[in-house]
């Protein structure tokens, strides 16, 4: 394993840049991230928070949701990887804004399975599948289900990466509308062995029957990097805009991650 | 002195013109032929792989040679690729070594040529071939081209009842992405002589004998560690040397090209397992049965806690001291080479460089005829590397000094006897070999790992 000197300088600035959105006080989306293929290894314990703060979103509220403007959501993710091709995800979602404090916003489970590195496929390619139920207040739909190809390519310097989502509500206003088309994708390039820059893309068209017009759907960009400190440490960096009605306009986001191994792994394992 | 790709082929028709390597078409019958070809390989029940071997079979044939008798071996090459044989461990010239960058011309798809050459020094060998893969992981060494080559020597080697070869192999390699932030080959299928464990005949064996193994590692880019379920091995050659004080050891630490000699006493009857210590290596096949006359029933392995092996353990006993003429480097013309790994991006291997250049694009390092000299190999990377020199042994002199050690503040030990042809040089640390310059002509140096060779980690030394 290699350990640049300068990592621990790479995660404080990022631990600085996360904690940057709650010291202003303020919130966004619960998790936007373009998922790559990879899983989790066994006896791991992935710990990301997702912290994301929308500068710019809904000022009023809608159905009985509270607007996103200056929401800071913080997500604690729990991913334990089961064997070399397959983990579970565990999320907890909470959202903190004035005059609401710090709520609970609801929880999620997501397996995932890929195609195991050994078949040598020419892409990684994963599918996980997300089930959980959100608070009334920050979603109309409270019960929500979601199945997640997942598809990405390391070409050199080059990264790409598509998850062609598709959603259904279980329970809420959208029960009825079937499968919604929800996709995003990732192009980055590294830098140097740090540093990664890219952009992302995330948008939701609405039921996959009956694509939502223009300024009905959700179209957000992120400009963002990823800091390969360490192969301990995930950081993802992004700040991102949304270019319809529907879309909070600006969104600062961070992830930071830690892997635990918490098996025994010595050199005969 | 730069050396351009246009010299490597001006090298390489020069070599065509040696008398040593022919392309022919009438002369004597040769000593051996090895056809190269395409062939479907049977590694495991269900698991067939499509591979180029030599004479249809992993491992090539065993070639029994006379050390000092001359010998021709005819080549031909079947497939689409041009190919090239080298016989790793030999003092032979450049022309017939079978390295194409040294001279030794390429045998081309369809064509045919003749090695003739005077095989020395005796001991264990080996030959594959010498080509490159790049980003293919069937091709070149992560294929079936290898095989053994011993050299007799004149005086019997010693008492033993029974001789194996056995090679260690990894098979339909894939890219990962590793801790390095780069991509590595990894493996789906681990095999010794082609076969995964309990697929191939068991080595049979007798209550009471004295066996002998010749473990060669010709993994593409794996270090393997084996040992033999309630037996010790005794270790008397690395590389096919006899080494200054044999041991006897629980298991055997094989970086690829490298090979050793062990003997064991079959005193524990039974059907016992001689295989990869490491469980996840030992998963995907590494092992091969061990049966004893007259034993039945399903073969026992006893999983070692921990690995263990070093080198110094096999050096000559210098109880008494040095003496003030072989202290390491006396005498001797020091060479510090520098490894150090280029990043090409996370989806992409590493580029190697020596001294800060890469393969083509290097320096030759010329040297004297006669002339010691000694090798300071510093690497700088993060992975260990197992390099090797052609057309020479070289003598392991100082093992494992840290590289951000001061080396005037290291008590190190200094090393004499341990006569190699490959050493593994660990990561971060910095390892010094001696050779003569006594077998003049192009001489290559490089990582035995074949994506590090393919990717630059190579160079030409040369004197006349």
């Amino acid at each position: 394993m290699r350990e640049r000197p300068a990592w621990r300088w790479w995660i404080a600035l990022a631990i600085a840049v996360c904690l940057t959105p709650m010291l202003a006080r303020a919130q966004g989306n619960y998790e936007i991230q373009v998922y790559g293929a990879e899983t989790v290894p066994p006896e791991t314990l992935m710990v990301e928070l997702h912290s994301n703060f929308t500068v710019d979103g809904a000022k009023f509220p809608a159905d009985g949701v509270y607007p996103t403007n200056h929401q800071e959501h913080e997500t604690v993710e729990l991913t334990e990887g089961l064997n070399d091709w397959s983990e579970v995800g565990f999320y907890i979602f909470t959202s903190e804004q004035d005059g609401h404090g710090v709520q609970w916003v609801g929880d999620h489970i997501r397996p995932r399975v890929r195609v195991p590195d050994s078949w040598g496929w020419p892409v990684g390619l994963s599918l996980s599948t997300e089930i959980g139920f959100q608070r009334s207040a920050y979603s109309t739909d409270t019960w929500t289900w979601e199945i997640r190809p997942i598809i990405d390519k390391s070409v050199g310097r080059w990264y790409f990466a598509i998850n062609p989502a598709l959603e259904r509500t279980l329970h809420g206003p959208d029960v009825n509308q079937g499968l919604g088309f929800a996709p995003g994708a990732k192009i980055s390039y590294d830098f140097n062995r740090v540093v990664s820059g890219g952009i992302e893309w995330y948008a939701d068209y609405g039921a996959i029957d009956n694509i939502a017009p223009i300024h009905g759907q959700q179209q957000q960009v992120f400009v963002v990097t990823d800091l390969n400190v360490s192969p301990l440490w995930e950081i993802n960096i992004g700040i991102g805009i949304g270019a319809t009605g529907s879309t909070d306009h600006l969104i600062v986001k961070c992830i930071l991650g830690r892997r635990f191994d918490w098996g025994r792994h010595s050199a005969i394992d | 002195m730069k050396l351009s790709r246009r010299d490597l082929l001006k090298l390489s028709g020069l070599a065509a013109l040696s008398p040593a390597l022919r392309t022919f078409s009438q002369e004597t019958a040769a000593d051996h032929s090895i056809e190269i070809a395409s062939t479907a390989i049977e590694l495991a029940p269900r698991q067939v792989v499509k591979t180029v071997t030599y004479n249809g079979q992993v491992p090539g044939p065993l070639l029994r040679l006379k050390e000092g008798r001359p010998v021709t071996i005819e080549v031909t090459n079947r497939t689409d690729m041009p190919e090239v044989v080298h016989w790793h461990g030999l003092f032979l010239p450049p022309d017939v070594d079978g390295a194409m960058e040294e001279g030794t011309p390429a045998i081309l798809p369809g064509g045919a040529a003749r090695y003739v050459f005077t095989p020395r020094p005796a001991g264990f060998r080996w030959y594959h071939t010498h080509t490159m893969a790049m980003n293919d992981l069937s091709r070149a060494q992560y294929g079936g081209q290898h095989g053994f080559l011993m050299i007799d020597a004149h005086d019997d080697p010693g008492r033993f009842d029974q001789e194996f070869f056995l090679a260690l192999h990894d098979w339909r390699g894939y890219l990962l992405a590793s801790d390095d932030g780069a991509m590595n080959p990894s493996y789906a299928v681990a095999t010794i002589n082609g076969k995964v464990l309990g697929h191939g005949e068991p080595l049979r064996v007798k209550q009471g004998q004295r066996i002998l193994l010749h473990l060669l590692n010709s993994s593409p880019t794996e270090v393997h560690w084996i040992a033999l379920s309630g037996h010790e091995l005794r270790v008397i050659a690395l590389d096919g040397n006899a080494v200054p004080t044999p041991r006897v050891v629980p298991m055997i630490r094989l970086a690829p090209g490298e090979r050793v000699c062990a003997t064991v006493e079959m005193n524990n009857p039974g059907v016992w397992v001689l295989g990869e210590v490491r469980k996840h290596v030992k998963a995907l096949g590494m092992g091969v049965v061990i049966e004893y006359a007259h034993e039945s029933g399903a073969p026992r392995w006893v999983q070692p806690a921990d690995l263990s092996w070093n080198y110094e353990q096999f050096a000559a006993d210098r109880t008494a001291g040095p003496s003030s003429d072989d202290r390491i480097g006396a005498g001797s013309t020091v060479i510090p080479l520098v490894f150090e790994a280029v990043f090409r991006g996370h989806g992409a291997m590493e580029r190697w460089t020596i001294n800060g250049e890469s393969y083509p694009d290097t320096r030759i390092q010329p040297l004297v005829h006669g002339q010691r000299y000694r090798l300071q190999f510093i690497n700088k990377s993060i992975d260990d590397h197992p390099l090797h020199l052609h057309r020479h042994s070289f003598e392991v002199r100082s093992l494992g000094r840290r590289i951000d050690a001061d080396s005037s503040a290291v008590d190190q030990r200094d090393l004499r006897g341990i006569i190699k042809d490959v050493v593994l040089v660990d990561a971060q640390t910095v390892t010094e070999v001696e050779f003569t310059a006594d077998n003049p002509g192009a001489t290559l140096f490089h990582c035995h790992q074949q994506n590090h060779m393919d990717l630059g980690f190579m160079m030409l030394l040369n004197y006349a």
